[in-house]
């Protein structure tokens, strides 16, 4: 009778015998595409990291691993840096799995669809180089459970080599233009590589490739013009956006699965707790701007457009005292994330503090021109970098800069902080050029350059890797 | 001489042994109680059977003679179902328990789960909430398992799930049997967390119809409600903690009296209330037992939006097909229809009527008042208004068995059973408004203008929307054995049992949401009814499974002079759960048996017969889910292309081929006796050893287990002992006048280990403590199952001075914050890793005891049964740490100044590590519950009977009127299906105190 026993499941698909038609190969690299949608993370730990902002919530139980990453306290064991570790190799596991089945047939769109997926697995990788150093290099196959014990970190350059070597094949194969908005382009990976390159301090390479993006430009790439507005979901997917990852707010969501959603987390998150009010929605009080921030900016117009003074926007209403608002026990400091933020008339379905619509621009071409600029001005061409770096601060409304050498250098920084505040580049920002230390209280040279790898994932792949320096 | 033996209700005695007095001639009774002797006029016999008073019997003239046994008040000869046959107590080799149908009954509890609870030495019954309807946790010796911990119950032979238990009505049970130790293992791969069986009443042969109605009505209201802070404690203490935390003190009056009540205004009085209609008898050749019941429970919190009803109706039939062959149909239909509210945690009825502050007024004009301070804490009363779910379910179940009695020897069973259950929800969510920016809002406004999607550039309204589902489930099995017995030179007793069983599972489901209800009114809630342009946000799904089980099992048992015995079982199963690896197990169990009180130098009167046990037995649980063993693509992959979200694929749990059983190995050492005829005592002691525990563990992110949709692949780790003593002790009088009573009393002591963690995991996480806070319990190696881990304090720093001049450092401690243990005794304590965290409790019991006592004097009788779980601890985790919050009253004595409290710390709103987890948020769970009283009065015969009833008895009864406990929270028994959750009380929706008053009519 044990052939009772042979039943299969019904009306599912095997993973093993999984890719026979086009339509799977489509299925599966959407399914890689899913887990950029993470990025919420890296708005939150690439400010909450940095001088640009504190961690916020309802007490500083809520989420304690972004608390201990604003206090500079944070260990061995902490959810979000783990979770940034499970979330980016659960996207490389599955674009390995399309890499492993790729011989399995061929269609038109396969060469497109793989640079796809190599483009997407080389963010996943310089997401993991930039916060853990070295990582393991997995490639092309997935790896079993008993194999997992034997893997080996891989130096930081290989990775780097890898990443570069998938980036080169999108650039290669990727169109400038794809009408399905949201699909990778060929100038969404050249500007990756371009950061990439500058990440590494490789300058004139990632001059070489920005110029290249930035004078063939087929995709017709500017400044998106209304700075001021540039923040709506209405004003999504315009000129501005090179790399951009999509959401939407048309699937509803809850707290027990952020992987999950479909909406962005982040601006619900950020928004004002408890606020009744005009303009804004309520609520989790997260990822504060600090008074250092706001200080920072001094006059310049970027400063209304990246930051919410909460009082003085209430000030500012016609009837202020119908106007309330509540502060987190996780720290308050009157200011909010004023680009990624829940506004009244752009709620996802329910839960809305999960299902923001607002697509993250993971690589704007404000980013690029300054991007640019700063590898023309390493490599000695202070002229076109002042010419890069001006195009931004022409949209802004601010006068040029003039300086050259190493001030036109610390211009760039300067500039950097004041175009992409909010955005979750800061921390990184400041890594790579060495300013952490004097920007960040409780930075610590040689250690904070990378976070901890999470304790379980040394134990769970055996505890032979040492932990990072200082941890 | 003929003669037969029979028992006091007229049923043949077979084996009862008659002896000549002064002789050694004597005989056995045969399977219909008939038994030949020769003997002459005035010759005395001498008829006994276990389980009986002996009697002795003159002989006069008559050539046939009728011997009527009257039963032991002690239970050895109590008939046990074991599985695939039956023993005595006496026979007994292995630890199996059992409960009587009566005592089942007389509680008037809901559920049969919960009538159990104290009733048995090593069952723990916990309970998952007290909402009409909800399920309760069954333990068998302990938690053995990091998954599915559910017992195999049994209902005449048909597979019931836990849940499934709803549909039974506890007046129809005859008795319930527990298998506790390796001889559970008959029934293999499913043995391993114990096995229930419980049978059905049958009707007698040859017995008078017996009409029996009886009912109950009762009340319902909560037995506790907790402490809170009233409007002006509330005012005064948000005051000082506001300004504490450098803001602005938000009530410049606070004399505002005691304000909103809110658990006054969420707990009603509810009505319970049960009818019961059965008819049983029979006639030469058939018996049967037919019976109707209604049962119906409403909530004490949300009333009818939290309801509970059983319809049942049941044949029972047993008859005489043809000589030596006999059928027993077993059927029973219910309908239950079911609504409830939403429980346990954050967005909780009962969360939110604890957190709600009481200078709020529940309503404001017209409207209910929004609670505008508090985030995500809404209204109670508008929540229950905007709830509307309904559960129907139609179940059938049935068993038709056929009997052939071969000859003397040999019988042979094959039975069909069906467990068929249809399942249609519907749940309606309304357009409401609970306020700005509350969580649950599903309108867009205060007016309920509906929320506009954006669907490819075209707004769409999202309007009121009804969930639909319709999921059947089916349970069948297929079973045939052959029962050999045989007595040889009445030295010898051997018993065979040889079997096939298939066990199949086939579940189907299909569901949908539809939008844009017309009129936000639930009379149209359905999916028929909707409006939403294009379908575009209309849903749907469905879902299917099927597993199987195919086995075969022998078991032989030997008795010698009825004083040794041996028995041993094997069992092979074949589980669609596992991969072709690793599909079929072998689960082989040995137990013996010496009635040492039957030896010859066994000389004490006062020990009537003392019996020693031990067993030893492997058995398995293949209870993970279905196709754990392969990788399939039910993974999420949704990305957004042009604005729309498109679907693909991933793959879901990461498969693991070599993914096999968990084993439990239990040994068992038990002793019975029974002392003066009367007392009956058993005493197990048991080690319960699971190993190759099934879990899905935490695995390298390398694995890429946790996209979306993802999971980590079911790997066979882990160990876990369960170590533990049972006594059980009867004491009961049967005099036909006075006073009569029996007591019943079962200890059971516990102790549960993790031995064993998956390779490279320190622990396995488990639940949350507080809003987005750290994990509280834990599965780790060296504690039980599900321990709590925190900070331990030691009173509050009162001061400064005090702060700076401690041998360690608290960073951040401010006067009148809890001061915390440097575990490690490292100098600091420390917030960011787990060197200063420490096991501070526990979710299990050490011990817990039952006490039944009944009396019965001229009619009238009175019973009680007492519960007590004691040693364990409960995590408060209904306190929500909002400024605005409302709290427990405990924080009117907190720490205000040096030498003010030395437990409670200060109030603040601003950053404190007060509300990191520690034993400030662990209590003493232990208690002790009255859980039911009962007194009643039966109308002497002379007088019903002229009226036509047989008997007549009137009652009034009390459930859970006292409770005994340190514990602050609704109800200290707090259990969760999960084992590394229990013990964690979110709020728990408690079980109400019932007063009742209820009729037994038998015609």
């Amino acid at each position: 009778c044990d052939q009772w026993l042979d039943i299969e499941p019904e009306y599912a698909q095997d993973a093993e015998n999984f890719f026979n038609t086009e339509e799977d190969f489509q299925r599966a690299v959407i399914g890689v595409y899913d887990l950029m949608q993470t990025n919420y993370l890296q708005i939150w730990i690439g400010e909450i990291a940095s001088d640009n902002s504190i961690a916020g919530g309802e007490s500083v139980n809520d989420t304690q691993g972004l608390h201990e990453i604003d206090n500079m306290v944070h260990g061995g064991v902490n959810n979000e840096l783990r979770d940034v570790m499970r979330f980016n190799y659960s996207g490389i596991a599955r674009a390995n799995f399309i890499f492993e089945n790729q011989d399995k047939l061929d269609f038109p769109a396969k060469e497109r669809l793989l640079a796809e997926v190599s483009f997407i697995r080389a963010y996943f990788y310089f997401t993991l180089v930039n916060y853990f150093g070295d990582m393991p290099l997995i490639v092309d196959r997935r790896i079993s459970i008993n194999e997992v014990t034997q893997v080996e970190r891989t130096p930081k350059e290989q990775i780097y080599a890898q990443i570069e070597q998938d980036l080169d094949r999108a650039i290669e194969v990727l169109p400038w233009t794809n009408p399905e908005v949201g699909r990778i382009t060929k100038g969404a990976a050249m500007a990756l590589k371009g950061k990439v390159l500058l990440y590494q301090q490789k300058f004139s390479e990632a001059a070489q490739v920005l110029d290249e993006l930035i004078t063939t430009n087929q995709a017709g790439y500017a400044l998106f013009t209304d700075m001021n507005n540039m923040w709506l979901a209405i004003n999504q997917n315009t000129s501005e956006d090179v790399f951009t990852i999509q959401h939407s707010g048309l699937q509803g969501g809850d707290y027990g699965c952020l992987v999950c959603l479909q909406g962005n987390p982040a601006p619900g998150f950020h928004a004002i707790r408890n606020y009744v009010g005009p303009l804004y929605g309520d609520g989790n009080s997260y990822n504060l701007p600090t008074q250092n921030l706001y200080d920072f900016f001094g006059n310049d117009p970027r400063r209304e457009v990246t930051i919410l003074d909460l009082e003085a926007f209430i000030a500012a209403q016609p009837n202020p005292s119908d106007i309330s608002f509540a502060i987190g026990g996780g720290g308050h400091t009157g200011y909010y994330n004023n680009k990624y933020i829940k506004r009244n008339d752009e709620r996802g379905l329910p839960d809305d503090d999960l299902t923001s619509p607002l697509n993250y621009r993971a690589i704007r071409f404000a980013d690029v021109l300054l991007m640019a600029a700063e590898a023309f001005a390493q490599t000695g061409n202070d002229s076109r970098a002042r010419t890069e770096l001006n195009k931004v601060r022409q949209r802004a409304g601010v006068p040029d800069i003039t300086s050259s050498g190493t001030q036109l250098l610390e211009d760039i920084y300067s500039e950097r902080r004041l175009e992409l505040s909010g955005e979750g580049y800061r921390f990184w920002d400041l890594v790579r050029t060495g300013k952490a230390a004097e920007a960040i209280s409780g930075f610590q040279v040689g250690k904070h350059e990378l976070f901890p790898i999470p304790q379980v994932e040394i134990d769970l792949a055996g505890g032979r890797w040492s932990q990072n320096p200082g941890y | 001489i003929r003669g037969q033996v029979l028992d006091d209700r007229g049923d043949p005695i077979p084996g009862a042994s008659i002896l000549k007095v002064g002789t050694t001639s004597g005989t056995v009774t045969d399977l219909d109680g008939y038994f030949t002797i020769s003997v002459s006029p005035g010759d005395q016999l001498r008829v006994s059977f276990v389980g009986y008073q002996t009697s002795i019997i003159t002989v006069g003239s008559e050539s046939s003679i009728v011997v009527n046994l009257v039963s032991e008040i002690t239970s050895l000869g109590e008939v046990i179902v074991v599985g695939y046959g039956t023993a005595t107590k006496k026979e007994l080799t292995g630890a199996v328990s059992q409960v009587k149908g009566d005592d089942v009954a007389r509680m008037n509890m809901p559920r049969v789960d919960q009538a159990l609870q104290g009733k048995l030495s090593g069952v723990t019954i916990t309970t998952n909430s007290g909402a009409p309807g909800a399920t309760s946790n069954i333990r068998i010796r302990g938690l053995g398992t990091f998954g599915n911990n559910n017992p195999l119950i049994l209902v005449d032979g048909v597979i019931f799930d836990a849940a499934g238990l709803n549909s039974l009505n506890p007046n129809d049970i005859e008795s319930i049997n527990v298998l506790k130790d390796g001889t559970a293992g008959i029934y293999g791969v499913r043995a391993a967390n114990g096995v229930i069986i419980i049978e059905t009443k049958k009707g007698s042969l040859n017995s008078k119809a017996s009409v029996e109605l009886s009912g109950y009505y009762g009340v319902q209201e909560t037995a506790r409600k907790l402490n809170l802070l009233n409007a002006r404690e509330y005012a005064i203490l948000k005051n000082e903690s506001f300004a504490a935390g450098g803001m602005e003190p938000p009530f410049n009056n606070v004399n505002l009296g005691s304000g909103t009540d809110w658990q006054n205004e969420v707990f009603e009085t509810a009505p319970i209330q049960e009818y019961n209609l059965t008819v049983t008898g029979g006639s030469e050749k058939t018996s049967y037992s037919i019976g109707g019941s209604y049962f119906g429970q409403q909530g004490i919190v949300g009333g009818p939006k939290s309801n509970f009803e059983r319809y049942n109706a049941r044949l029972n039939f047993v008859t005489e097909l043809a000589p030596k062959v006999k059928l027993t149909s077993v059927f029973l239909y219910t309908h239950e229809q079911a609504s409830g509210i939403a429980q346990g945690g954050i967005g909780s009825v009962l969360f939110n009527t604890i957190n709600a502050y009481p200078t709020e007024p529940v309503f404001v004009g017209d409207r209910f008042s929004y609670l505008e301070n508090v985030a995500d804490i809404i209204n109670p009363l508008a929540q229950i208004e905007n709830t509307f779910n309904e559960t129907f379910v139609n179940k059938i179940v049935g068993k038709e068995e056929i009997t052939y009695n071969i000859n003397q020897h040999f019988s042979l069973n094959g039975r069909a059973g069906y467990n068929f259950a249809l399942v249609d929800g519907k749940s309606f969510s309304p357009l409401a408004w609970f306020g700005p920016g509350k969580f649950a809002n599903t309108a867009r406004n205060e007016n309920l203008d509906p929320v506009l999607v954006d669907v490819g550039g075209t707004l769409i309204e999202r309007g009121a929307s009804v969930f639909e589902n319709r999921d059947s489930f089916l349970d069948y099995n297929l079973e045939t054995f052959l029962n050999y017995e045989r007595r040889f030179q009445d030295i010898h007793r051997v018993k065979g049992t040889l079997g096939l069983s298939y066990f199949g599972n086939r579940n189907l489901g299909l569901n949908g949401t539809a939008f844009n209800i017309p009129n936000n009114d639930p009379a149209f809630a359905d999916i028929s009814a909707n409006q939403a342009p294009g379908g575009f946000l209309n849903q749907t799904g469905s879902f299917q499974t099927r597993q199987r089980l195919v086995s075969s099992f022998i078991r032989g048992e030997y008795e010698l002079k009825g004083r040794y015995m041996f028995s041993a079982i094997l069992r092979r199963d074949g589980s669609t759960n596992f991969g072709p690896n690793n599909r079929i197990g072998y689960f082989p169990s040995v137990s013996a048996g010496w009635v040492i009180s039957d030896e010859d130098f066994f000389g004490s009167n006062a020990v009537d017969f003392m019996k020693l046990r031990a067993s030893f037995g492997v058995s398995g649980n293949d209870q993970i889910g279905l196709f754990r063993y392969r990788g399939l693509m039910n993974g999420l992959a949704r990305y957004v292309f042009n604005d729309f979200i498109v679907n693909g694929a991933a793959i879901g749990a990461t498969s693991n081929p070599d993914l096999k059983w968990e084993t439990t190995l239990q040994t068992n050492i038990g002793l019975d006796f029974t002392l003066f005829r009367a007392i009956d005592f058993t005493a197990n002691y048991f080690i319960k050893d699971t190993r190759d525990l099934l879990f899905q563990p935490a695995v390298s992110a390398l694995l890429g287990s946790y996209g979306p949709g993802g999971s980590p692949p079911v790997i066979n780790a882990g160990n876990v002992t369960n170590q533990g003593i049972e006594l059980e002790i009867g004491y009961g009088t049967s005099k036909p006048q006075g006073v009569n009573f029996r007591v019943d009393y079962n200890f059971t002591y516990l102790k549960n280990r993790v031995t064993k963690v998956p390779e490279g995991l320190d622990f396995i996480p488990g639940a949350a403590f507080s809003v987005g806070g750290n994990v509280a319990t834990r599965f780790q190696e060296g504690f039980p199952i599900g321990y709590f881990i925190g900070f331990q304090t030691d009173g509050i720093w009162q001061s400064q001075e005090e702060i700076a001049s401690s041998p360690f450092v608290q960073p951040d401690a401010r006067p009148g914050d809890l001061r915390f243990v440097d575990a490690n005794g490292d100098g600091i304590i420390n917030f960011s890793d787990d060197s200063d965290r420490t096991f501070i409790g526990s979710p299990i019991p050490d011990f817990i005891m039952g006490l039944n006592l009944s009396v019965d004097y001229k009619g009238f009788d009175f019973s009680a049964n007492v519960y007590a779980a004691i040693g364990q601890e409960i995590i408060r985790n209904y306190e929500r740490q909002q400024p605005f919050a409302n709290q427990l009253a405990y924080n009117v004595n907190r720490w205000t100044g040096p030498g003010t409290s030395n437990d409670i710390p200060r109030l603040t709103t601003g950053q404190t590590r007060n509300t990191v987890f520690s034993d400030f948020f662990v209590e003493d769970g232990s208690f002790v519950r009255l859980r039911n009283v009962q007194l009643g009065y039966t109308l002497p015969e002379q007088i019903s009977g002229k009226i036509g009833i047989r008997a007549m008895r009137f009652y009034v009864a009390a459930n859970n009127l006292i409770t005994l406990t340190k514990y602050m929270g609704f109800d200290p028994d707090v259990g969760s299906g999960n084992p590394l959750f229990a013990g964690v009380d979110n709020g728990i929706f408690p079980q109400a105190r019932v007063i009742m008053g209820g009729l037994n009519f038998r015609f």
